[in-house]
């Protein structure tokens, strides 16, 4: 008796709201602003690259404590409810949206002026690492990987964090101070990575109808027909 | 069912049961933490940039004295994983529910911190076992020079245990599973802060691999790094932080534990004053004795007429530096051929490894100066300057050439490399084999103009024999000071260059 | 009647495990018992049945919706109400709020007729006095009531509880059958137990499954029936039993093929459903 008086979304915000990990986020969001305030902190002996530096680990940190966002431990309570995940897991995005936005405006102001990289720039940087590590989130999800998988995605995000700039291709740049020539050239690579994570979250964000099996492609007994997805 | 009236309290009491289940749950969470992906992943990467980097690490010619330190880095990253790692599989009974089933049995709470805590041992014992095989690597070069410090080395595997014992004094204070993941990142930013930044003095012996801003080699004995008494800090710190986690999950009440925090925290302080203390004396004074008066105490060794004198940690190296002197010799024309040669190592030790001082020229006649490193840039920076005392005669008027002479110079220096065109590139600071640049020697660069490059690099062209006749016949005049590059270009049968701005211009 | 649910060939693997092996079904009105060893694939059905998972093979629509389909799904869940086997909370909100939050996710967006709703079902399983405190302060019985509350709230047509009766004493089992056999009164209820005893209180039909197949499908009364004639009392424990254990009263009730002119007894559901399973060459303890 599904008794209907307009969008479920404006509905759910509410109690949604309250089921999001914010202590986590808050908790990530103070370090991070800590993280950024090292060249302020740091006086004289402040540069560029140290404040571009302290604005990528503070990126880091936001990104760690946003990677328990879609931790839900009613989800196999509610696994089978009509309210699509895409919408579930969209509510808890925007949701947290605004909180990043104002979050990093902070992050940014708190370097000093002189020292602070182009804001277009590091705010790509951030905003690919806040999304791997949704996507990473949405990923482990669609796999079925549980009801919490935040501290594995955390996990996986600290690693990519510590390997990337050890292991990444050094033609690729990607970690340039702003005063390098390569630095616009690095953020059309990081805008590019941007879009192909966001790409790969986009994917991840609806129900599976039915299990990707190689079998399914050869044999024709699978009855489910393809062509109704 | 039938209930039995045996209370589980008698298993309790058996002191020695208790500890076997504390080694069992031990050896199973070691197991688990090998196993972990962060660990795993942490282990691949290291035993690769161990490979990666002691494939060609020191050109070939290693001193273990700097050896030892370059084991350091690689076991943070393990480190940092086992941190993670440690403090997940603390967290775990709270994360799955099952601390309710835990805190009814007999293992106590302090008793499963102690088990976490051995843990990590496995895993910092197979960090010790890749720190020795990189050591031995080195120490296996065939070029391998000096003494390594136990030290140094311990340095990587207790960094691996501190970061370990930390994660489990972290799960205890905090039961979050988002603690570990933002300190560390806290500690990676940190590190690059201090390491920048508040980089002198005590303070930065706080950390757990202390760097140097300097990439030169001094004699093991002058090295002046209170690398015992990090160690001993090291040790200390991390004896604290578990014994503090084993005090905090309710073994606050055993006297020993008490003890032992008391003791660990002395340990700690102990090594934080003993590693901040200056120099001592006698290293000081040593230091300026070797940099000033190097012959003092040097051994000296004479071969095909040249003395070759060496500080004694490098002595199995005068091989090497014979082999070049022999080859340049052979090239350079009559008088300078069996003209006597003094090889002289020298450093200039007086500011430890703070800064890299740059060596004046020898002013000695006939003498050569070699430094500490060898392999790579430095073989033909060395011939550079063997050849340049064997046309002036003295090291210190070699850096003052502008004249033709540069020519014979490098023509002698490179010609009997087995590349020496890649020579002649790695000499110039530039890597550049056209125009004129800087030519990089132990002692003053010297210079070579566009004209003094093209000769060069048609004669390095040209057979070596045949030239090696030209400049013998044409010896006296080719060294001649004031000698034109056009000269010596007539002389070697070569066209004359074209007319250059800065040519011959002795600035 | 056309029935609720109709599936065929239903097929799961995980890994290399096969879960589910070719399994049809109809389901239609009453309180369907669902029994099988551990491991015998259960809560996989169940899953697959509530929408949770995807099946490999195979087809099943739900009050006429494919599931296969996105749309077809969302219509499905609709008319679905889901008890997992380990209902997770969110332990900070209280219990009419829990509710509240999973009727609402059920698109029950009107305030004032979902918060009816809501306070409707939290009486029906008996919490109308608690429904203000925080779940995390609530006992392991009265949360899998709340549980149970979030899958009966919107009135949905055709209800799957994942073992409801785990984890609650005599008398919190007993209400709960009154609960599920009010529940099924109109609607399609399929529930999964260990407990033989809600088969033969519960259920209007009952189903075997083991090894990821259908073993058994009928009345509780034909799967008694399976061990008719099959069960007889000794002194001994009779080695040619498939099963037999000594009985309050001294005596041995055996379970399998008896020997002539042993003294039969009255079969009971189990002794049918274990004599099914033996049949299928499952492990049969007693």
């Amino acid at each position: 008796m599904p008794v209907s008086a307009g969008p479920v979304s404006a509905v759910l915000v509410r109690p949604l709201a309250r089921t999001l990990p914010w202590r986590m986020i808050a908790a990530a969001g103070t370090l991070g602003l800590l993280l950024a305030a090292t060249p302020r902190l740091a006086g004289e002996g402040a540069n560029a690259w140290l404040a571009v530096t302290s604005l990528r680990a503070s990126a880091v940190a936001f990104a760690l404590g946003a990677a328990f966002l879609l931790d839900d431990p009613a989800r196999n309570t509610t696994a089978a409810v009509p309210t699509r995940r895409v919408v579930r897991h969209g509510l808890r995005l925007a949701l947290m949206a605004p909180v990043a936005a104002l979050w990093w405006t902070g992050a940014l102001l708190l370097v000093p002026r002189e020292l602070r990289p182009p804001a277009a720039g590091i705010t790509v940087e951030a905003a690919a690492v806040l999304v791997l590590a949704l996507t990473g989130a949405a990923f482990a999800i669609h796999r079925g990987d549980g009801a919490r998988p935040g501290q594995a995605v955390a996990g996986f995000l600290l690693a990519s964090a510590v390997l990337g700039p050890l292991l990444s291709p050094g033609s690729w740049a990607l970690f340039v101070t702003p005063d390098d020539p390569r630095w616009a050239a690095a953020h059309d690579r990081w805008a590019l990575l941007l879009c192909a994570v966001l790409a790969a979250g986009a994917l991840c964000a609806a129900e599976p109808v039915r299990r990707f099996r190689l079998r399914r492609l050869m044999s024709p007994s699978g009855t489910s027909d393809p062509s109704r997805a | 069912m039938t209930t039995t009236l045996d209370t589980p309290a008698v298993v309790a009491a058996r002191p020695r049961a208790s500890w076997a289940a504390v080694f069992a749950l031990a050896r199973f969470e070691a197991r688990r933490l090998l196993l972990r992906m962060p660990v795993l992943v942490a282990f691949a990467v290291y035993l690769a940039w161990i490979v990666w980097r002691t494939r060609d690490s020191f050109g070939g010619f290693p001193a273990l004295q700097d050896a030892d330190r370059a084991t350091q880095g690689g076991p943070l990253l393990v480190g940092l994983a086992v941190l993670l790692s440690a403090n997940h599989a603390v967290l775990r009974s709270g994360r799955y529910g099952t601390d309710r089933h835990f805190a009814v049995l007999v293992l106590q709470p302090w008793r499963r911190t102690v088990a976490h805590l051995l843990s990590v041992v496995p895993v910092t014992l197979l960090a010790t076992v890749c720190v020795a095989g990189q050591f031995t690597w080195e120490a296996l070069k065939p070029g391998a020079v000096g003494h390594g410090s136990p030290a140094e080395l311990l340095v990587g595997p207790l960094s691996v245990l501190l970061l370990g014992a930390f994660g489990v004094l972290l799960a205890r204070l905090l039961a979050a599973p988002l603690a570990a993941p933002l300190l560390i990142v806290f500690l990676l930013l940190f590190s690059v802060f201090t390491s920048g930044f508040g980089g002198q003095g005590w303070s930065r012996w706080l950390m757990p691999v202390v760097g140097e801003g300097s990439s030169h080699t001094l004699p093991s004995d002058l090295l002046g790094r209170p690398a015992a008494w990090h160690a001993l800090y090291l040790a200390g710190l991390a004896l604290s932080a578990a014994l503090l986690a084993v005090l905090l999950s309710g073994g606050a009440r055993l006297r020993t534990v008490q003890a032992g925090v008391a003791g660990a925290v002395a340990l700690t302080l102990v090594g934080a004053v003993g590693q901040s203390r200056d120099v001592p004396q006698e290293t000081s004074e040593a230091r300026t004795r070797v940099s000033v008066a190097p012959e003092k105490v040097q051994h000296c060794d004479e071969r095909d007429g040249t003395t070759y004198c060496a500080f004694p940690e490098w002595t199995p190296r005068t091989g090497d530096w014979a082999e070049v002197v022999d080859g340049v010799r052979s090239l350079a024309g009559p008088g300078a051929q069996d003209r006597p040669l003094v090889v002289r190592q020298r450093v200039d030790a007086r500011y430890g490894l703070d800064s890299d001082p740059l060596l004046a020229p020898s002013a000695r006649p006939g003498e050569v100066t070699v430094g500490t490193a060898w392999g790579g840039n430095r073989i033909p920076e060395f011939a550079t300057a063997v050849a340049g005392v064997l046309v002036t005669g003295k090291e210190e008027a070699v850096s003052g050439i502008c004249d033709g002479r540069m020519v014979t110079v490098m023509w002698l220096a490179l010609a009997d490399l087995p590349d020496p065109m890649a020579g002649l590139r790695s000499v110039r600071l530039d890597d550049s084999d056209t125009g004129s640049a800087i030519v990089v020697s132990q002692t003053e660069p010297l210079r070579m103009s566009a004209a003094h490059t093209e000769l060069v690099r048609e004669l390095l062209q040209r057979p070596r024999n045949e030239t090696a006749a030209q400049v013998r016949s044409n010896w006296a005049e080719l060294t001649a000071p004031d000698v034109t590059t056009d000269r010596v270009a007539q002389m070697l049968g070569l066209d004359v260059p074209e007319p250059d701005e800065e040519e011959d211009e002795c600035l | 009647m056309t029935p609720t649910v109709s599936a065929s060939g239903l097929s799961l693997h995980y890994g290399g495990t096969r879960a589910l092996d070719d399994v049809s079904l109809r389901l239609s009105g009453g309180v369907t018992g669902l029994l099988g060893p551990n491991g015998a694939g259960k809560t996989t059905l169940l899953r697959v049945l509530a929408t949770a998972v995807p099946a490999d093979r195979g087809a099943f629509t739900v009050l006429g919706h494919d599931p296969g389909t996105s749309r077809g799904r969302q219509e499905v869940r609709r008319h679905l109400g889901y008890l997992p086997q380990t209902p997770g909370f969110h332990p900070d909100f209280t219990a009419f709020e829990f509710v509240d939050y999973v009727a609402i996710l059920k698109e029950l967006t009107d305030r004032t007729a979902r918060h009816r709703e809501v306070r409707r079902v939290l009486d029906e399983v008996g919490l109308a006095d608690v429904r203000g405190k925080r779940i995390k302060k609530l006992s392991g019985g009265m949360r899998q009531r709340v549980a149970l509350a979030a899958a009966l709230v919107g009135d949905p047509e055709f209800v799957v509880l994942d073992e409801p009766t785990v984890g609650l004493d005599p008398e919190q089992r007993m209400r709960f059958r009154e609960l599920v056999a009010q529940a099924g009164e109109g609607r399609t209820v399929l529930l999964s137990t260990h407990q033989t005893e809600d088969v033969a209180m519960l259920c209007n039909r009952v189903v075997v499954l083991a090894d990821g197949t259908v073993r058994f499908d009928g009345t509780p009364g034909e799967l008694t029936a399976q061990a008719a004639g099959r069960v007889w009392s000794s002194e001994e424990r009779d080695p040619g039993a498939k099963a037999g254990w000594r009985t309050g009263a001294g005596t041995f009730r055996n379970v399998g093929d008896p020997p002539a002119g042993a003294e039969l007894l009255e079969p009971t559901l189990e002794d049918g459903y274990l004599l099914t399973l033996d049949g299928a060459g499952a492990e049969v303890t007693a």
